[in-house]
């Protein structure tokens, strides 16, 4: 009701106090004895504490703002890095908001910018550079840290690098990296080309490659796919957490509420997902699906469009190359009645859906990490990617986007000897595009093997920048087993972590609150936009920031090194400057904290496809002739088209009966680090529970099991077991048992530690072998009771 | 204050910025098992359903502001009040502890705090609301053993309606502020010309609990 009527309202009002009135005497009759006895035992506290008349509590901060500050910078607790400004008291940060000035997030923020605060003030900070002490290393082996100098550090890390260099295998060090800012990452890359190692190991080969993958295969752009949301009336997600991990999150979570009611026309929204996300829960339908036959219900939808002849007649004729051996493929073997048995989802819903899709435009297929994390993902990724192209959602208002980016100041080329020559021609230790991984670019989670098999070289030395494999990456136990191999690894990262025990020496870089960085946006605005990270407040403790790291090793390994980071600034804020300088005025962008480039424009179809046919690619010429590169055997017409392939699941059905997928809730921060009581005491809002995560498993399955909810269970793969609490749910496939990334830390601080577990240690190891994509969600498993 | 459920996101950063606004203590797993950690604002999860058509809403639960409160009713030491603009408030000072008001809230969003004030790891400078701009606060800093809760970010609205500011539009709570999907909007429901009032006018709405005579001044839009 609403309560604009005044005279209505005061009336319910009054006959409402006149009810309650008689209760409420007796009740305050009743409770005033104790009442009396409770201020008494007030005033003897007060009496204690002469120093505070007015305030009950006795040890309080210094009252009253004494500075105040609203500080530009930007977020780096996901990739989607969206711009803030910090309030900055007395110099202590004490609150995050958005940007106002920033267009992709709208001067929004989602809940993890907050978090930030807590990433600056964790006490599980390292404070100064770290020796180890204990030689042994391994999971939950004490290391012994020693305090060293700055000074010490540098000199014995810098001399361990130019012994390697002088053994001229400068290819034997291992550069790896989780998520830093674009400005760190250009450095790292720049390092390792100066140095000459072609090792550089981002993680992206854990999250993203597949669904890379398969937007090239299309039309040529080797990234993830950007979504003009905004003007978006129908949307399709496959496996996609739009609104709790897809980047740029900020971005999604705003386009949401726009979408939804923020203007006339409400956009409908079908999740297909086994696991009901929250996503499904704020859709308008949740569709779940057999795991891993994403692909084949993308082909029967096509199927559907184009028997039905609701394809984008326009689009299909004129920017569109290998329609027909697509339609073949389609029609001949994928229609919804076969599909239906596949996927298990009756042929009728799915026939609806591709009309609805087709009908509704502009429509936007979206495929997430449940649908292309799989081996063969990358195939999958295809043929969801070519729904968009049927439709004809590709570079209109409302589809398929092209992400720009910030042109930053092109750096001078790098000063390569011909040691780093050498060293940056050898083969690289992920495999990618030898027989194994063909198009890969980067494969995050082989390196553990190489490094344990030594193949096809023995690493010598590691420097981790903001890592944490040995919690995010599946079969954890090689990861433990190589980081206690390398016989010398350097972790440089603002807090501790697993990966942090395995290291020789600490260099504690500080948060990105008190850095010098420009980032910019992953794929989803369209148009580009510049961020900038200042200082919010000066480095903690002894902490710098990893630009500045770099360019302090680089002057101490001198020569040919040294000389690549001449021209570019000497530390991590003249670097910055350097790079925005043909983008923004310093100061400007000091006080800004964002560059945004002007309206984005649509309908770029001759400039936007980089394929050999300048079309989009229903049969794709790259992939033939990748293959034929990397491959001495021809390939089968099958591998450059869309198309399904029953998945190959680790474990036998008979013993491992379930299937066992994970996700990152929203407030998994970035994946690596947990060490957050704001993110923690919320973390799983669809359970309502924090501090935790457990097996999600369907009620009817649980039945059969004799597993009641709360209960204690063992999950067992066929490589490792896991102990926690079963959560029976209605919100999940029968075949399915669902953990929550982010949990299952033992060494990352007292808020982290020991809470629920990390469902990376009992995933097995596999990959789709076309893009290097770790396999997430095709290992099986057993529960029972423990 | 109006909530839009088909907006909402479900993203909690409601919960967040309330706890960085108003400086509410976080908890522990200890705390959190036995219930007795402290929201001002929270997001519970309702499921109803059978898989696979199963629903499960989620609800941003800030205090209600009841034009009837229950918790003002049984409140024995007058510590808890309904200000003339509507706003439900919690003085601290003249607050016993005795729970009866939490008991008494038909929406559980009522907090007693069992923390010390030490515990507060990452205790601000500026505990708000910040002194310097509404004078000397009535009650102290939240303490040990007193009950709190939502109060609207009345500090935020007091000093704005001091600045001749356009309370709704350029000051707000920091949970309407927060919210990335822009779906909680705050104004007066008294008046027809302001945004929630033609929120409510144009969409279906509810309230939470209607049937117990509470009125509360937190509406919900529907699906």
């Amino acid at each position: 009701m609403l309560p604009d009527n005044n005279g209505n309202n005061s009336r319910t009002e009054s006959s409402d106090k006149k009810k309650l009135g008689g209760s409420e005497i007796s009740r305050r009759t009743f409770l005033g004895i104790s009442a009396f006895a409770a201020s008494a035992f007030a005033a003897s506290y007060l009496l204690k504490s002469p120093q505070t008349s007015f305030a009950l509590s006795i040890d309080e901060p210094p009252y009253g703002v004494i500075t105040e500050k609203w500080i530009p910078s930007s977020c780096l607790n996901c990739p989607a890095r969206c711009a803030t400004k910090v309030r900055v008291v007395n110099e202590k940060a004490v609150s995050i908001a958005g940007n106002p000035l920033s267009k992709v997030s709208e001067g929004e923020n989602c809940p993890r910018s907050h978090i930030g605060l807590q990433v600056l003030y964790n006490p599980a900070r390292i404070k100064t550079p770290l020796k180890r002490t204990n030689p042994q290393k391994g999971k939950g082996i004490d290391p012994g840290w020693v305090s060293v100098s700055w000074n010490e550090a540098l000199n014995e890390v810098s001399h361990r690098l130019k012994a390697i260099r002088e053994k001229r295998e400068p290819e034997k060090l291992l550069l790896l990296y989780g998520l830093n800012t674009i400005s760190t990452e250009d450095l790292i890359n720049r390092f390792a080309n100066a140095y000459g190692t072609p090792n550089v190991i981002s993680r992206e080969g854990l999250e993203n490659e597949a669904e890379k993958a398969g937007e090239w295969m299309a039309d040529g752009h080797y990234t993830n796919s950007a979504y003009d949301l905004n003007n978006s009336n129908y949307i399709l997600s496959f496996g996609a957490s739009i609104i709790e991990s897809q980047t740029p999150l900020a971005r999604n979570l705003v386009m949401w509420g726009k979408i939804r009611r923020g203007r006339p026309l409400r956009a409908k929204i079908v999740v297909i997902d086994p696991r009901y996300s929250v996503t499904a829960a704020k859709a308008d339908q949740w569709i779940p699906i057999n795991p891993g036959t994403d692909a084949a219900l993308a082909m029967a939808i096509a199927n559907v469009i184009i028997s039905e002849g609701l394809y984008d007649e326009n689009f299909i004729q004129n920017y569109t190359s290998g329609f027909d051996e697509y339609k073949n493929l389609v029609l001949n073997h994928y229609s919804p009645d076969k599909v239906s048995e596949i996927t298990g989802i009756q042929a009728d819903v799915i026939r609806n859906i591709a009309r609805e899709f087709a009908q509704t435009r502009p429509a936007i297929a979206w495929r997430g990490r449940g649908a292309t994390c799989w081996p063969n993902g990358t195939y999958a990724s295809y043929a969801i990617f070519c729904l968009n192209a049927l439709v004809g959602s590709v570079d209109v208002p409302g589809g398929v986007i092209y992400q720009e980016y910030p042109k930053y100041r092109a750096m001078p080329e790098v000063t390569m000897d011909n040691i780093a020559k050498e060293g940056v021609s050898k083969p690289k230790l992920d495999m990618r595009r030898k027989d194994k991984f063909l198009i890969a670019e980067v494969v995050t989670n082989q390196i553990a093997d190489s490094i344990i098999s030594d193949t096809p070289y023995p690493t010598e030395m590691a420097i981790g920048f903001n890592c944490n494999f040995n919690m995010s990456a599946p079969g954890t136990d090689r990861w433990d087993k190589a980081m206690s191999k390398i016989p010398y690894y350097v972790h440089v990262a603002p807090a501790f972590t697993e990966m942090a025990d395995y290291a020789d020496i600490i260099l504690p870089a500080c948060t990105f609150l008190e850095e010098w960085a420009y980032d910019h946006c992953p794929p989803g605005s369209g148009f580009s936009e510049l961020k900038l990270k200042q200082p919010v407040v000066s480095p903690l403790y002894q902490s710098k920031s990893i630009g500045d790291i770099i360019f302090d090793l680089v002057r101490l390994l001198g020569n040919s090194v040294d000389e690549s980071f001449y021209g570019i600034g000497n530390n991590a804020e003249e670097f910055v400057k350097y790079r925005t300088s043909t983008i923004i005025y310093w100061d400007e962008l000091i006080k800004k904290g964002v560059w945004v480039e002007p309206e984005y424009k649509y309908y770029k179809y001759d400039q936007i496809f980089n394929t050999p046919s300048k079309k989009f690619e229903l049969y794709s010429n790259n992939m033939e002739n990748a293959l034929k590169e990397t491959q001495k055997t021809n390939s089968d017409r099958i591998a450059f088209l869309p198309h399904y392939d029953d998945v190959k699941f680790l474990g036998d059905k008979e013993s491992y009966p379930l299937i066992l997928t994970n996700y990152h809730p929203l407030l998994d921060i970035g994946g690596e680090d947990q060490n957050y009581p704001w993110a923690q005491e919320i973390f799983l809002v669809m359970h309502g529970y924090g501090w935790t995560n457990f097996a999600e498993i369907n009620i009817k399955t649980a039945r059969d099991l004799g597993i009641k909810d709360g209960d204690m269970v063992w999950i067992e793969s066929p490589f490792h077991k896991i102990k926690t609490r079963a959560r029976v749910f209605q919100g999940i496939h029968p075949q399915v048992v669902a953990i929550a990334q982010g949990q299952g830390h033992y060494s990352s601080g007292k808020w982290a530690d020991g809470i629920g577990v990390n469902p990376n240690d009992i995933i097995g190891v596999d990959y789709d072998y076309t893009s290097g994509q770790t396999s997430f969600f095709n290992t099986r498993v057993k529960i029972y009771r423990a | 204050m109006v909530i839009d459920l088909d907006k909402c996101t479900g993203c909690q950063a409601c919960t967040i910025a309330c706890k960085e606004e108003n400086n509410v203590p976080f908890g522990s797993p200890e705390e959190n098992r036995q219930r007795t950690d402290m929201y001002w604002n929270k997001v519970i999860a309702v499921s109803n359903g059978e898989y696979p058509s199963v629903n499960i809403e989620m609800i941003p639960m800030p205090c209600m502001h009841c034009d009837n409160p229950p918790c003002v009713q049984v409140c024995p030491a007058k510590a808890t009040y309904l200000r003339e603009d509507g706003i439900v408030m919690q003085n601290y000072r003249r607050c016993i502890g005795c729970k009866y008001c939490i008991a008494a809230c038909p929406y559980g969003v009522r907090n007693y705090n069992y923390k010390e004030h030490k515990e507060q790891e990452y205790s601000r400078p500026d505990p708000p609301p910040d002194r310097s701009v509404i004078g000397l606060w009535p009650f102290p800093t939240r303490t040990h053993g007193v009950v709190e809760k939502c109060t609207f970010c009345f500090h935020r609205i007091d000093a704005g309606l001091k600045a001749n500011k356009k309370i709704g539009v350029d000051v707000v709570p920091a949970c309407v502020e927060a919210c990335p999907a822009k779906a909680r909007f705050f104004g007066d429901l008294d008046d027809p010309t302001s945004t929630v009032s033609q929120l409510l006018a144009a969409r279906d709405s509810f309230q939470l609990r209607e049937e117990k005579g509470t009125h509360p001044k937190v509406h919900y839009l529907s699906k």
